[in-house]
């Protein structure tokens, strides 16, 4: 469905967006994105800093992933597979 | 003077406005007179939703076959109702799209209703899925946040 008769094709809203799922990772930063903009919509007190708060909180959300991410990654690949079998 | 102004440490609870922010996300901190609040929650809670339906289509909010995820989907507002109901008159019924028999490998399988050929599947669905409930659960947020803030207005 990711051809470019496939993307002629595509209906917004009632299908899934061609070709996104090979890179379904690249929506783990707009899910971090709004929810930070929801979260310090409420928190803030003074709105002036608004976005700059929404761009720490994304960052730190983004890494906090990745980092858990790799700690797993590390844990499955490296530290398992060095504990007896029996 | 009131029974609230005179007792300054006692805090209302601002049902209306928090019925009114469920209804129309964000739209409780207008009330309360702190209307760029309300857009800018608004526009997060809305955003999430719609890109969740943009990402995994329509059929990422399924009121019956999703039933755990639409609880969570639903504290977005009526916007969710709209979104089931779009999913069963358009993708359920095969108005838009054709529906497929759901193969059998075992003869004595129970047969099951067919599918849309638009149906969502893998990581699209999954993460069309999320981005509403998180749209919804993070409105229930900011309803409770409406439901105890104080008034900005200096009436």
């Amino acid at each position: 469905m990711s051809s470019p008769l496939g993307l002629l094709a595509y209906l917004p809203f009632l299908e899934p967006v061609p070709g996104l799922g090979r890179v379904w990772m690249l929506l783990l930063p707009p899910l971090a994105f709004g929810i930070s903009m929801i979260y310090k919509a409420m928190r803030v007190p003074n709105l002036d800093r608004y976005w700059r708060s929404v761009g720490v909180m994304t960052v730190q959300v983004v890494l906090g992933m990745a980092g858990l991410a790799l700690m797993l990654g590390l844990l499955v690949q490296v530290v398992v597979p060095l504990l007896p079998a029996e | 003077m009131s029974e609230a102004s005179s007792n300054p440490t006692r805090r209302t609870l601002n049902i209306g406005a928090a019925v009114l922010s469920w209804v129309v996300p964000g739209s409780g901190y207008a009330m309360l007179g702190d209307p760029r609040r309300g857009l800018l929650a608004g526009a997060g809670v809305l955003g999430l939703f719609l890109l969740g339906i943009l990402i995994g289509g329509v059929d990422v909010v399924d009121r019956t076959e999703d039933r755990l995820w639409f609880f969570a989907q639903a504290g977005a507002g009526p916007v969710a109702w709209v979104a089931d109901y779009a999913n069963s008159e358009l993708l359920k019924s095969g108005r838009v799209g054709e529906l497929l028999e759901v193969p059998r490998g075992d003869p004595r399988a129970p047969v099951y209703p067919k599918v849309s050929s638009l149906k969502g599947v893998s990581h699209l669905n999954e993460f069309g899925t999320l981005y509403c409930a998180m749209a919804g659960l993070m409105n229930v947020v900011v309803v409770l946040d409406v439901l105890g803030r104080r008034e900005e207005r200096t009436a």
